[in-house]
């Protein structure tokens, strides 16, 4: 038997001897924390009266129902890709399919609900009108700054899990927060036009992607 | 590894020894010999620090290797950065067996590459030479050289991780 002391010996001694209880992570505990961030952004905006007002109509209209489940159905698959990327063994890229996908099936289901609600009207200045760019500007920056506050939790939940495809769990985390964002602002957005709301969600949801994408690596890094 | 979440130091003691010694076989057949001490260490100390994401109910194994491959990846992307040290012509070689496979796996990488790029590789990151010295001998302006170790290297990280991702 050899008595010679292997370089690492030493750490593992001072890592086993301050070694200390942890609890361990819990991706559907994490999940239960960003719902509750949602929940708390939800009752801020409504509470401060920002309910959209004709929601008695908007309940009867497609549209409405369309944009609600298109934003859910992309936060169910981005906030679990962006979360359970967070364990080592796992990939995110598989997921970051499948959301594609989603978003994909979203504006294609979109199209098909504007098709049979819109009599196709057709034209620059009618383009123009349905894009509303100054009130499509607005729902941009509310969206972005409803996902900011998601972003940063993702962020703190990501430092303390160990993704190691940091860029994939970082579009995933963009892609969620931006959905989480969405969905708060879904209920004081007085849009639903099919067309608005792919481009200005669109522009917000691409902000907050690239922004997660750019920034969450950084900090990330372990 | 689960009584080592739960505080048991002896327990981890042992995983942490055990792992020790895979993961400096690990690191023997993709890393060179001078950089192997600290890959394990920095991985021993990742897992200790990340020690609360294994979810005792799958194996540790996967868990382990997972971030043995990461810091792999991690070491491979800071030699495109890391200034290239000049080694002596006499250097005393304990064993050879590891050496060679380290070097007979970075060979079938380099295969992969241009000839352009994996040459100026070989010689300023792998045998030492200057810049300088490896545009005199690959007849390359010096920028070229520079600009063929950047690109050969990002090449081999990102062949690296689609390995790894197939894997």
């Amino acid at each position: 038997m050899s008595s010679e002391i292997r370089p690492d010996d030493l750490l593992i001694e001072r890592l086993a001897g301050s070694l200390r209880p942890v609890r361990r992570r819990r991706p559907w505990l994490e999940m239960a924390v960003l719902g509750a961030l949602f929940g708390v952004e939800l009752a801020l905006l409504l509470g401060a009266g920002h309910m959209r007002i004709d929601m008695p109509h908007a309940m009867g209209m497609p549209s409405f129902w369309w944009k609600l489940a298109g934003l859910t159905a992309i936060i169910a698959i981005s906030s679990t890709t962006a979360l359970l990327s967070l364990d080592p063994t796992r990939s995110p890229r598989l997921g970051l399919r499948v959301i594609v996908l989603t978003v994909l099936a979203v504006l294609v289901a979109g199209w098909g609900v504007d098709a049979a609600q819109t009599a196709w009207l057709t034209g620059g200045e009618t383009l123009w009108r349905r894009l509303a760019p100054q009130s499509g500007l607005r729902c941009t920056r509310t969206i972005v700054e409803l996902a900011v506050p998601v972003a940063i939790a993702l962020g703190v939940l990501m430092r303390r899990g160990a993704s190691v495809d940091l860029a994939g769990s970082a579009w995933a985390a963009g892609i969620s927060a931006s959905g989480w964002g969405a969905l708060a602002f879904a209920f004081a957005c007085p849009f639903d036009d099919p067309l608005y709301l792919a481009v200005w969600y669109g522009v917000a949801f691409g902000i907050v992607t690239i922004g997660s994408r750019l920034l969450l690596p950084l900090i990330l890094r372990w | 590894m689960a009584a080592a979440q739960a505080g048991d130091a002896q327990a981890y003691r042992r995983v942490l020894s055990e792992a020790s010694a895979w993961l400096r076989r690990y690191f023997a057949r993709r890393l060179p010999p001078g950089m192997i001490d600290d890959a394990v260490q920095d991985t021993l100390l990742a897992v200790h620090l990340k020690r609360h994401t294994y979810a005792p109910e799958r194996p540790f194994g996967p868990w382990l290797a997972a971030i043995a491959r990461y810091k792999w990846i991690d070491r491979l992307r800071h030699l495109r950065s890391a200034p290239t040290e000049l080694l002596d012509d006499d250097v005393a070689v304990e064993g050879h067996e590891e050496q060679v496979t380290s070097a007979h796996a970075l060979e079938r990488l380099l295969a992969h590459l241009r000839p352009a790029q994996a040459e100026a590789i070989r010689l300023v990151k792998l045998q030492g030479f200057s810049i300088e010295e490896a545009a005199m001998r690959t007849g390359q302006s010096e920028s070229l050289v520079k600009v063929n170790i950047h690109r050969g290297l990002a090449r081999l990280g990102r062949m690296v991780r689609e390995q790894a991702d197939v894997e």
